[in-house]
C-alpha cells in the first residue's frame, strides 16, 4: 500500500470520527497552544531583552555607595540586608583615586533624587538626576527628540524624558519652556525619544545645578560614580581594578567590609537575560504537563478506535491488508489528529500571545508596542510537536490493531 | 454515460496493460497466467453480453480444455486438519481430522449446521487461519510455512471474500470499498478507478459509485462486496452465508451472478452455508458435522432455472 493510500485512509477515518475524536483533538490544541503561547512570550520577553540591551551601554560600571551584593538579588548571607555602612559615601576622593585605572575611558559622579516640579501651575514630584555636562553625553546612550543633550557651560537648563514633556503635565512642555525645580527655573534645552522606561519621567540637569536642586546633596559627594569602560572586554578587569584601588583608598582590608559596591550593566544584562530564559522554561515545563495529557487523550481515543473498528480490520486483512498496512493506517490516523490538533493549537497559541500584554505581563516597561508575536519557527515547532505527540500515542494503539488476528478481528462484534 | 461510450472506454483504456498487469501478478503466484486470459477484454463481454440476465455480464465462454487440465492439481488441499479451540480449562475441537481437495471450477458448497466447524473451515480456507494440526495446502504450498504478510499477499491476489455480513468498510463510499483490495495491491490509480468502475457497472451499481454502504439496501451492499471480491481477480470467490442477510429474491440474484462466475469465468467458488436452498447450483456438496466430514456428493451439471 502506498503512502498516498495510508493518508487516504487515514483521512477517512479521521473525517468519519465521532465527536470523540474531536473532544481529543481538542486536548492537544490546548497542549499545544499552551506550549507555543508561552514560547512566545518567552521569545517576545527575550527580544525585549536583547533590544534593550542592545541599547544598553554595556560599558557601563556603577560605583554606588553601600555594599550590595550586586550579582544576586538576594540579601546577602549576612541576614543584614542588602546594604551595610549605611552612611557611607562617594566623593571626589575617590573619583581622583580612580583616576589612574587602565581601561577607563570616562568617569563622572552623579547625583539623584526627587523633588518637585512646577509647569503651567501643575505640580509633580519627578526623578532629578545631576549630572556631569563635561561627560555625560559621551557616556549616556540617551538621545534627544528635540533639542540638545546638556554642555559644559550648562548650569540651570534640563534635558528631560517623553513624559515629562507630553503626559505628566496637562500642557505639553517644548523646548526653550521653563518649569520650576523647588522654585528655581530651569529652561528645557532637550527632549528625549521615548525608550519605554524609567528615564521617560526624568529630568536631568548639570549637576552643579542640581546640588543646590536636590534636598540632602552636598558638593563633592555623590550617589553613583558611573565609569565608563574603554571596551565591553575591558569590563571585568576594570572592575577588579576599581574595587581594589577604592578599597585602598578607602583603607578597607577584608572584603565583608566593603562599603561600596561596582555593578557593571554588562552583567546586569546577563543576569536578566538568564532569568529570562529560566523563566520561559519553568512555564514552558508548567505548559508541557497539558501537553502530556492531551497525548494521554490521543492515546486512550486510539484504544478505542481501534477496538471499535476491529471487525474492519478484519475485513482489510481478509481482502489483502498486511499488518504493515494497518499500522500505517492508525499512525497517519493518530499523526492527522496530532496534525489538525497542530493547527488549532498554534492559532490558539497566537491568540494567548495577544492576550498577554492586555493582561500586563509584558514584565517590560513597554507599553506602546506589544512586542509579542508568533515567529514562523515557533509555529513550525508547534505543528511537529503535535504530530509527533500524535504519532507516539497512537503507535501502541495502531501496533495492537496491526497484530490483530485476521480470523479473532473478523468474528468481534 | 451511454454504454457504447462504456464500450469505447473499455475497449481504449483498458484493455491491455492495467489489468493485464494485476493478472500477471496474480498469475505469477499461481504459476499459470493463460488461465486469465479470458479478461482481457471486458469490453468485448459487455457489448456480447448486455445486461440481459444477472449473471450474464461479466461472463464470457471459457475453453474447457484448460479447466479440465486443471482437475489433476488440486488448488486447495486439506490433509488431516484438525483445529482445537481452547475454551478455558478444556479443549474443543472445531475441526477433526478433515481431508479435503479442492479443483480449479469447481462450485462447492460446504453444508452444514450451525456449530459443525464450518465456519473454522472457511476460515482455513480462507488463509485467515492455520490449522492446529495438519497441513492446508494452497497452489501446493503449505500454509502454515508463510509469513503474515505472505499470506496477506495470497489472500488479496487469490480469494475474493464474500461474508454474510457484507463487511463493507462503513466510512468508504461504494467505489472506494471496490478499490480497496487494489489499493492493498499498489494497482496504479487510474487503472483501479477503471476496474471498479467496470465492475460496478457489471453489478449494476454504477449510479451509486459515491454513496456510502448505510445508504443502500442489503442487496445492493452484497454487490458491492461481490464488485469487491472480484477486483483483483482473483481464482477463487469464498462466500460465507452470502445470501444469510438478504430476501430470497434478492438471494438468488447472488446466487445466480456467482454460477454465471464459475460456469463462464471459470472461478472457483467456495461457498460455506447451512441453506439447502444453495446446492442447487454447486457442482459438489460438502457435508459436514462434527468437525468432520460427513459425505460428499457430486453433481455433474445441473443448472438451476432461470439461468441463460
Amino acid at each position: 500500500m502506498r503512502n498516498s493510500t495510508y493518508v487516504k485512509m487515514a483521512l477517512n477515518m479521521l473525517l468519519h470520527s465521532k465527536l470523540r475524536s474531536w473532544l481529543t483533538i481538542i486536548g492537544i490544541v490546548i497542549g499545544v497552544g499552551a506550549v507555543v503561547g508561552i514560547l512566545s512570550l518567552g521569545d517576545a520577553m527575550e527580544e525585549q531583552v536583547q533590544s534593550r540591551l542592545a541599547e544598553m551601554d554595556l560599558t557601563k560600571i556603577a560605583i554606588s555607595p553601600g555594599y550590595t551584593r550586586a550579582m544576586s538579588n538576594m540579601p546577602g548571607p549576612h541576614g543584614e540586608g542588602g546594604n551595610t555602612a549605611k552612611d557611607s559615601e562617594l566623593t571626589d576622593d575617590d573619583i581622583d583615586a580612580l583616576q589612574g585605572v587602565e581601561g577607563i575611558q570616562h568617569i563622572a559622579g552623579e547625583i539623584s533624587g526627587s523633588e518637585e516640579v512646577d509647569y503651567a501651575g501643575e505640580n509633580a514630584t519627578l526623578s532629578i538626576t545631576g549630572v556631569d555636562p563635561q561627560v555625560w553625553k559621551y557616556m549616556t546612550t540617551l538621545e534627544t527628540q528635540s533639542g540638545r543633550l546638556l554642555e559644559p557651560a550648562d548650569k540651570y537648563v534640563a534635558v528631560i524624558g517623553s513624559d515629562v514633556a507630553s503626559g505628566i503635565y496637562d500642557q505639553d512642555i517644548g523646548i526653550n519652556q521653563v518649569i520650576k525645580i523647588k522654585g528655581k527655573s530651569v529652561r528645557v534645552v532637550g527632549i528625549l525619544t521615548e525608550e519605554g522606561g524609567f528615564g521617560d519621567s526624568s529630568v536631568y540637569i548639570p549637576i552643579d545645578g542640581a546640588v543646590s536642586l536636590i534636598e540632602d546633596a552636598e558638593e563633592g559627594v555623590f550617589d553613583t560614580i558611573m565609569v565608563k569602560a574603554q571596551s565591553e572586554d575591558l569590563v571585568d578587569t576594570v572592575m577588579e581594578d576599581i574595587t581594589d584601588k577604592l578599597m585602598i583608598s578607602r583603607h578597607i582590608v577584608r572584603e565583608d567590609d566593603m562599603d561600596f559596591s561596582v555593578t557593571a550593566s554588562k552583567s546586569m544584562a546577563e543576569s536578566v537575560t538568564e532569568m529570562t530564559s529560566s523563566m520561559t522554561l519553568f512555564l514552558g515545563a508548567i505548559a508541557a504537563v497539558s501537553l502530556i495529557v492531551g497525548a494521554v487523550g490521543i492515546a486512550n481515543t486510539m484504544f478505542t478506535s481501534v477496538l471499535e473498528k476491529t471487525k474492519e480490520i478484519g475485513t482489510m486483512k481478509a481482502i489483502g491488508a498486511r499488518n504493515r498496512d494497518i499500522l500505517m493506517i492508525f499512525i497517519f490516523n493518530s499523526a492527522m489528529v496530532g496534525f489538525v490538533g497542530g493547527i488549532f493549537g498554534v492559532m490558539l497559541g497566537a491568540f494567548i500571545s495577544t492576550l498577554f500584554p492586555m493582561l500586563g505581563m509584558t514584565m517590560m516597561r513597554s507599553e506602546g508596542d506589544t512586542g509579542i508575536f508568533l515567529s514562523p519557527r515557533l509555529m513550525l515547532f508547534g505543528l511537529v510537536l503535535a504530530v509527533v505527540i500524535g504519532v507516539v500515542s497512537g503507535a501502541i494503539p495502531a501496533y495492537r490493531a496491526s497484530k490483530l488476528k485476521p480470523v479473532d478481528a473478523l468474528r468481534y462484534e | 454515460m451511454a454504454l457504447t461510450e462504456i464500450i469505447e472506454i473499455f475497449k481504449t483504456k483498458l484493455n491491455v496493460s492495467g489489468i493485464l498487469n494485476s493478472l500477471d501478478k496474480a498469475a505469477d503466484f499461481y504459476g499459470e497466467s493463460d488461465i486469465y486470459s479470458e479478461m482481457d477484454d471486458p469490453g468485448e463481454t459487455i457489448k456480447n453480453n448486455p445486461y440481459n440476465g444477472p449473471g450474464g455480464a461479466f461472463v464470457k465462454n471459457v475453453d474447457a480444455g484448460k479447466l479440465s487440465g486443471k482437475k489433476e492439481v488440486p488448488l486447495i488441499k486439506l490433509t488431516d486438519v484438525w483445529k482445537t479451540y481452547q475454551m478455558g480449562e478444556s479443549e474443543f475441537a472445531a475441526l477433526r481430522g478433515v481431508n479435503l481437495e479442492i479443483y480449479e471450477g469447481e462450485f462447492l458448497v460446504v453444508l452444514g449446521p450451525s456449530g459443525s466447524g464450518k465456519s473454522t473451515l472457511m476460515n482455513l480456507l480462507g488463509c485467515l487461519d492455520l490449522p492446529s494440526k495438519g497441513t492446508v495446502f494452497l497452489n501446493s504450498s503449505d500454509i502454515s510455512e508463510l509469513d503474515e504478510s505472505e499470506l496477506a499477499r495470497i489472500r488479496g491476489q487469490m480469494i475474493g471474500f464474500i461474508f454474510q455480513s457484507f463487511n463493507l468498510i462503513p466510512t468508504l463510499n461504494t467505489q472506494e470499498n471496490v478499490l480497496l483490495p487494489l489499493e492493498f495491491l499498489e494497482e496504479d490509480a487510474r487503472t483501479a478507478r477503471e476496474k471498479a468502475a467496470y465492475l460496478l457497472e457489471i453489478v449494476g451499481l454504477s449510479d451509486k459509485k459515491y454513496n456510502l454502504p448505510s445508504q443502500l439496501s442489503g442487496g445492493q451492499r452484497q454487490r458491492v462486496a461481490i464488485a469487491r471480491s472480484l477486483a483483483v481477480n482473483p481464482p477463487v470467490i469464498l462466500a460465507d452465508e452470502p445470501t444469510g442477510n438478504l430476501d430470497s429474491k434478492t438471494g438468488n440474484y447472488i446466487l445466480e451472478f456467482l454460477y454465471g462466475l464459475n460456469k463462464k469465468e471459470g472461478k472457483t467458488i467456495i461457498i460455506v452455508t447451512h441453506d439447502l436452498e444453495l446446492v442447487k447450483y454447486a457442482t459438489r456438496i460438502v457435508y459436514i458435522r462434527d468437525g468432520q466430514i460427513e459425505k460428499i456428493e457430486e453433481y455433474t451439471q445441473n443448472k438451476p432455472e432461470g439461468m441463460i
